[in-house]
């Protein structure tokens, strides 16, 4: 390739904590896709993998922190839990043990800090985002970020991006083919030249 | 597309050539050969890829590296650090074509001073800055040849050198991200001129055109209209009938006979078996990396500190290019994620000029740079928030509208800047890992400082609503992997002559970015496909005259 540009401004941005737990060997991917096109077209009940009902929801409550559900669709519409589900049973597998004791970590200091919460889950939003500010350095946030915008705008197949939500969100479209204009001030030249 | 004449030759068999990389440089240099009669045997450590396998999928292109060699680099800055894992990486494509099947496909030709700047600039402290053995009027009709043969879009800017014949294809349709950045540009009695690109705007040599679908940087082509190797000169090299490409083959060594000529390479085969490839002679492509560790691999009594290394220069003066992103929004809709990445730049910071108090010099492009999950990940302003509902927001409103222009400048050749082997570290194959060490010289620095700073005044005179660059700091990564085996008169402070033989085997020849002695100002693939252009020609005359 003929930059580097953007996989150094990429890596810099994501950060030296985000980048890690994606990323992996193409063949534990392939099986990952296959995997998701099958977990795909099966009736609901949905069944997860890796998680267990009350992970599922703890983690999720945290990506939806991360991209919520206030009036445009979010990390749950997406459904990035999906994607990280499969992620977490294929090609991820290696990085389960970080993810749940990382969850287990962050259920255990909100019950400390809330007496009587059962869940990070259970939490009101006001109180998800206050602690979650006050891990927003960790590499468990950060990786659990990544990871939610993996899922929130990677291809469809991977279990994540559901209906293209997190495509139509930001005004990606995936037609695959393009003419001009291509925007609005190409087009203007085009109109004034 | 073309037809695939199977010719296929046994290990044990001589042929004339073997080439070690199918990417820019190997991929040329076996159609020059085979289309010369010569019988070529092309080694590819990466597997064959058809177009339609390749796909439009960021996650697994960009994150995963699909197309990358999984193979553990080390990387330190110094050569005091211990080199380690994970520190830096190199970003290419391993597969038949190599990194010029998932490049950006930038074709910028380098300029006369490029290759003379340390006669016009004499010497730069901390760096061993040197004159090429060859001129530009020497390498322009190779380059003209690639325009060509090779397809190349584009109408010639204000600051190019001269050219004997025009380019074979109008420049590609301007995208907002141009306009802009034109409109910017001129404001400030800037010459923006149209992005020369090895993208085909029109169909040429049977091969389509591009169809616009934005998936160039990171990607492989489907249409085939990316000018890669593997779309333009490897059908060609197959149709002669004599040329074998050998993909999931790994060379682990050049062998020797007792007076000291090649007789072939060692390598693994796609079970990891080894195999013995023998040839007249030997061309290495591997580019910067792998060239040089594929020499210092292959040590003998002859050559105990790698092969054609008497200089002591194999591995050295490592030059990545730099690089700088400056992002910008805009009013409205710029949907810059359609079609190819940049349609403008500027060259007026091309030369290096004493005023600015620091040697350097280059490029400034527009361009669309960062697809959804990297966009989402990182492309916002520094004072964002990164999670939650104005992050979302933010992520939502500026896709759209934002643009990136992009510095691309010269690195100056350090000796202490490398290729070696690691001493502990092994790779998949128990081979010596690479071991990387890189810290761009200050004034490398300075110059991308310089361009961010000039790209945020361009972007402030189109009339953004904001600017933001990435910041400025010590190279970390590269796809741009130059100047390891440079090329030279004398023996002494160079590895290979002006005809790409090395200066101490007589049958061993090295051509790719390695071969390069200056860097120039990012975007070397049409420059390393000139020079295998001129050195296929050479090569070939050299073999008729009996001179190999």
């Amino acid at each position: 390739m003929s930059d580097r540009v953007s996989r150094r401004a990429f890596l810099a941005a994501a950060g030296a904590v985000g980048a890690t737990w994606l990323f992996v060997d193409p063949q534990r991917l392939q099986a990952a896709l296959v995997h998701a096109r099958k977990t795909v077209l099966q009736p609901p009940p949905f069944r997860f993998d890796v998680l267990t009902p009350a992970q599922a929801a703890d983690l999720e409550a945290i990506c939806m922190r991360i991209f919520p559900s206030d009036g445009t669709p979010g990390a749950k519409e997406a459904g990035v839990i999906h994607f990280l589900d499969k992620a977490l049973a294929t090609f991820a597998a290696p990085q389960k043990d970080f993810v749940l004791n990382g969850l287990a970590d962050v259920n255990q200091k909100a019950a400390a800090k809330w007496p009587g919460t059962t869940s990070f889950a259970a939490l009101k939003p006001e109180q998800q985002d206050e602690y979650l500010k006050s891990i927003e350095q960790t590499p468990f946030f950060g990786q659990t970020r990544f990871a939610t915008c993996v899922g929130m705008f990677g291809n469809p197949s991977y279990g994540g991006n559901q209906g293209e939500v997190g495509w139509k969100l930001i005004g990606f479209e995936s037609h695959g083919i393009y003419q001009p204009p291509f925007g609005y001030y190409d087009a203007e030249a085009q109109k004034g030249g | 597309m073309q037809s695939r004449p199977q010719a296929r030759y046994a290990p044990g068999e001589t042929v004339d050539f073997v080439i070690v990389g199918s990417g820019a440089a190997g991929g040329v240099l076996a159609k020059q050969l085979s289309t010369r009669g010569y019988s070529v045997v092309v080694l590819e450590a990466g597997p064959r890829l058809a177009p339609s396998d390749f796909k439009h999928d960021e996650f697994s292109y960009w994150l995963n590296g699909d197309l990358a060699p999984k193979t553990p680099v080390t990387w330190r800055q110094t050569e005091q650090e211990e080199a380690r894992v994970g520190q830096g990486g190199i970003f290419r494509a391993s597969l038949v074509g190599g990194s010029s099947v998932h490049f950006t496909a930038n074709f910028w030709r380098l300029h006369e001073i490029d290759f003379i700047e340390r006669s016009k600039l004499g010497a730069i402290p901390g760096a061993n800055l040197a004159d090429w053995p060859i001129t530009y009027a020497d390498l322009e009709p190779y380059y003209t040849m690639v325009d060509w043969e090779v397809g190349v879009s584009g109408t010639p800017g204000p600051f190019d050198p001269p050219r004997s014949r025009p380019y074979p294809l109008p420049p590609m349709p301007v995208k907002s991200s141009g306009v802009l950045f034109e409109r910017g540009a001129t404001k400030l009695g800037l010459h923006p001129q149209s992005a020369p690109l090895a993208i085909l705007s029109k169909p040429f040599n049977g091969r389509n055109a591009c169809q616009h679908c934005g998936y160039c940087i990171g990607f492989g082509c489907e249409f085939g209209a990316k000018s890669s190797s593997l779309a333009s000169v490897i059908p060609v090299a197959e149709a002669t009938g004599k040329c074998e490409i050998r993909p999931n083959s790994y060379v682990r060594k050049v062998e020797l006979d007792a007076r000291g000529r090649a007789t072939g390479v060692t390598y693994f085969d796609a079970d990891k078996k080894e195999q013995f490839q023998r040839a007249k002679a030997v061309i290495l492509s591997a580019n910067g990396a792998e060239t040089p560790k594929l020499l210092l691999m292959s040590t003998s009594s002859q050559f105990p500190n790698g092969l054609a290394n008497s200089s002591g220069y194999v591995g050295k003066h490592l030059m990545f290019n730099g690089n700088t992103g400056t992002m910008a929004l805009f009013e409205h809709q710029l949907n810059e994620y359609k079609s190819v990445q940049a349609t403008r730049l500027i060259h007026d910071f091309y030369d290096s000029d004493a005023k600015r108090g620091f040697y350097g010099g280059g490029g400034i492009d527009a361009r669309f740079q960062q697809y959804p999950i990297a966009f989402a990940l990182g492309a916002l302003p520094p004072d964002s928030p990164s999670w939650g509902s104005e992050y979302k927001k933010l992520v939502s409103d500026y896709f759209n509208r934002t643009m990136m222009s992009a510095g691309h400048t010269t690195s100056l050749p350090v000796e202490s800047n490398n290729v070696t082997l690691h001493p502990t570290v092994k790779d998949d194959w128990g081979l010596p890992a690479l071991r990387i060490t890189y810290k761009d010289h200050d004034d490398d620095i300075k110059i991308m400082k310089f361009m961010a700073a000039k790209s945020e005044e361009i972007l402030q005179a189109a009339g953004a609503q904001k600017v933001w660059s990435f910041p400025v700091g010590v190279s970390g990564g590269t796809a741009h992997l130059l100047g390891t085996c440079r090329m030279g008169k004398d023996p002494k402070t160079s590895v290979i002559d002006a005809n790409h033989r090395t200066h101490d085997v007589p049958n061993l020849f090295l051509c790719d970015g390695s071969s390069m002695v200056t860097s120039g100002r990012g975007q070397p693939t049409m420059t390393i496909m000139a020079l295998a252009f001129r050195a296929g020609e050479r090569i070939a005359n050299l073999a008729k005259r009996g001179e190999i």
